[in-house]
């Protein structure tokens, strides 16, 4: 085992993290973690209950010199939605195309459903279902012939009309499939994927390339699955896609897992605090702001951003009319700031926002997401 | 059981997309039918485009009789002339062959002289135009000698089994070859190099299906798209170009099958070494256009330079194309193409045998 692997990451059960995801209907989580591994849903659970539908343990792979995935352990608990987020060559997909027995790892063990996947590829491709990044079907086919062609290959599949209905490709049944949209691609994508009613699904980048629309679409499509009771392990580089349907996050870069936790405790832990943006003003420069009370980081290139754990306070002296900075600021007028004022810079295109997993991304990497 | 299932779903889905796929359909069936209206317009619909020139040693009123039969012949034109201007037209290609009467023509068919014999001249290269006027001088010839004098015996030299073999009859064999030829490389072999570039093959990897069971439905798949063209052609061809069979059109099928698998073996073998489906397509073309022109699919493989014929008789097409004239054109049965279908079947054993071992999901 590669001895570089970072330290295990205990499976932590699924925790929901926002109100607004309990109310699309999350099975997974709608109290304290503790009440979930007391009261885990039963339609689910399989005999000992406690066995992780996936178990990653010191995974390999290498191309030439180039270690893709450097010593990956993590394990995916039934009926969650695990992400993995990270740059493009981060090594997400190589990983999940192992786990779905596609390649062979140089070093490590995956247990899938209970499986080892790499002595018993079939049993485990029985039981899952897999949307590959790059979307590719047969050429000449029609939507429902699509559908019909992966039901067959599964001993148990679900039947054809019912697969079609619930992805709302009804109307384009008929179609060829090279005649569809980016969305209803995926879409239909995501149902061959689920034909087989499999208890986990692998989504590779399921919203790569669609527009804010069609993405809506498949995030409700995935908050469905979840709903169904599904295990559903997704790759994705963008964070707020990763917020809003991950009950754990793995950030993935160069092959290792850097951090593994719950959305809001990766946030909590690589982003703490609150995010105060604005244009560079005169007057009032990064040493300045450092001397603030409560501003923890300040970064200054055009836009300023400082980074603080009381944000009324450091606001409230940003905005001070009094302030070197203000001058020219009609404060009785209750413009507010508005910064048109002629004689000196006030604060403009003001934003406060909360940490991010990209800021999380940032932190623990000095990078971007994208870039 | 569920292996089967999904084998025959993606053979099913296979024969399917090629129907669909009307480019594909173009460079085969189209092409092949493309061949046989150019030959059909060029020869006629007759199909019988035989000149003569008869030289007439003989002068009495029963060669003449037997002259005018055979210029009677619907598509044959008969022109009588002296022997150094016959044999003039003949060198310059300007007819089919040279009819020599003999001179004691008359009394032999009276009864009254010893037997004759016509010659006939034809100036070598034995196309099918020429074993058209064999069979048609055989037919006259014989018909004339049995007419009222059963004893009498008049021969031409290659009268022979030689059915009346029109272009047509030629050309249709020749275009089933080169179905067989195109579709097997084309559909079977880069149809998998695509779904291999396009992630199709990865696609299906994802369940559980076996390689051997994608790749069986390929070759099944596309087996099938090949006989339904060779039946639509077969359609057309006897029904609208009129071309015929002598033989019996179940023996068609070993030539077809073993033809076709030993095609697809060889498309394996190139599309195993090509990493694009571009390379793949140049590969194949580079094989099967020689292939086409050095089998016997347009004129007969004894009028090649002996060592392309050779090369060519190492190569599955000439051996279908000889199996599939054989059995349409002289009637033959199954212990006369024998050799050919064994080769076949090596190519085929052997070619996929290799593939299997060589196959890659991606």
């Amino acid at each position: 085992m590669a001895t570089a692997a970072p330290g295990r990451h205990t499976a932590e059960p699924p925790s929901c993290h926002t109100a607004e995801l309990s109310a699309v209907g999350r099975m997974a989580g709608s109290g304290e973690p503790a009440m979930m591994r007391a009261e885990p849903m039963p339609a689910r659970l399989r005999q000992g209950g406690e066995m992780a539908d996936i178990d990653v343990e010191g995974l390999v792979k290498r191309y030439g010199d180039v270690a893709a995935v450097d010593g990956l352990s993590f394990t995916v608990e039934r009926g969650e939605v695990f992400g993995m987020l990270g740059p493009n060559g981060a090594g997400k997909t190589t990983t999940l195309e192992i786990i779905e027995g596609l390649r062979v790892p140089d070093a490590g063990a995956v247990q899938v459903l209970g499986t080892d996947v790499l002595a018993h590829p079939e049993t485990v491709k029985e039981r899952i279902g897999v949307q590959l990044q790059a979307t590719a079907l047969p050429p000449f086919t029609k939507v429902r012939e699509a559908v019909e062609l992966f039901a067959a290959l599964y001993r148990r599949a679900r039947p054809v009309a019912e697969v079609i209905e619930e992805f709302n490709l009804g109307e384009k049944a008929d179609a060829f499939t090279d005649k569809l949209s980016g969305g209803q691609m995926q879409r239909l994508s995501i149902a061959l994927a689920l034909v087989n009613d499999p208890d986990l699904v692998f989504l590779d980048e399921p919203t790569t390339g669609l527009d804010p629309q069609a993405r809506l679409n498949i995030w409700t499509v995935i908050e469905g699955i979840r709903q169904r009771g599904k295990t559903v392990v997704l790759t994705t580089h963008y964070m707020e896609e990763a917020e809003r349907l991950c009950d754990r996050v793995a950030v993935i870069d160069r092959g290792r897992i850097v951090a593994l936790d719950t959305p809001p405790r990766l946030i909590a832990e690589h982003a703490p605090g609150t995010t105060i943006e604005f244009a560079l003003v005169p007057g009032l420069d990064a040493e300045t702001l450092r001397t603030l009370p409560g501003v923890e980081r300040v970064v200054a290139d055009g836009r300023v951003s400082v980074t603080t754990r009381t944000p009324e306070a450091v606001l409230h002296a940003l905005l001070d009319p009094h302030a070197p900075w203000a001058a020219g600021v009609d404060v009785d007028g209750g413009a507010g700031g508005g910064g048109s004022g002629a004689g000196g810079g006030a604060i403009r295109d003001l934003m406060v926002r909360h940490g991010t997993l990209e800021d999380v991304f940032l932190s623990l990497t000095g990078r971007s997401l994208r870039e | 059981m569920s292996s089967f299932r999904a084998f025959r779903a993606m053979a099913v889905n296979e024969v399917r997309a090629s129907v669909r796929n009307r480019t594909a359909l173009i460079f085969t069936l189209g092409l092949a039918v493309l061949f046989m209206v150019i030959f059909g317009l060029l020869f006629g619909g007759s199909g019988l485009a035989v000149s003569f020139d008869a030289v007439n040693n003989d002068g009495t009123a029963a060669s003449a009789a037997y002259l005018k039969a055979l210029g009677d012949v619907s598509g044959v034109s008969l022109h009588t002339k002296s022997h150094a201007s016959a044999f003039a037209d003949l060198k310059d290609d300007s007819i089919t062959a040279v009819l020599v009467i003999p001179s004691g023509f008359g009394a032999a068919y009276a009864g009254q002289g010893p037997p004759q014999q016509v010659g006939i001249y034809q100036a070598g290269g034995g196309s099918s135009s020429t074993a058209i006027a064999d069979a048609v001088v055989a037919n006259v010839t014989a018909g004339f000698a049995g007419r009222g004098h059963p004893s009498l015996t008049l021969s031409s030299p290659k009268v022979a089994e030689v059915n009346q073999v029109t272009e047509m009859d030629y050309m249709l064999p020749s275009m089933i070859a080169y179905i067989i030829l195109f579709s097997g490389v084309n559909y079977v072999a880069i149809g998998l190099v695509e779904k291999r570039v396009t992630h199709v093959l990865r696609r299906f990897r994802a369940t559980p299906v076996s390689s051997r069971t994608v790749l069986a439905a390929q070759v099944v798949g596309g087996g099938l798209t090949v006989l339904l063209q060779i039946l639509v052609l077969v359609l057309l061809g006897t029904w609208v170009f009129g071309a015929r069979n002598y033989g019996n059109w179940l023996l068609l099928i070993p030539p077809i099958v073993l033809g076709t698998a030993s095609f697809v073996g060889i498309g394996f073998l190139i599309t195993s070494v090509s990493r694009t489906s571009e390379s793949a397509r140049a590969l194949a073309a580079m094989v099967t256009f020689p292939l086409m022109f050095l089998s016997g699919l347009f004129f007969p493989i004894s009028s090649l330079p002996t060592v392309v014929q050779t090369i060519a008789r190492i190569l599955p097409l000439a051996w279908a194309s000889d199996a599939l004239h054989q059995v349409m054109n002289d009637g033959a049965g199954f212990s006369s193409i024998t050799t050919d279908c064994l080769v076949m079947a090596v190519w085929a054993v052997v070619t996929i045998a290799v593939a299997s071992w060589r196959f890659r999901w991606d």
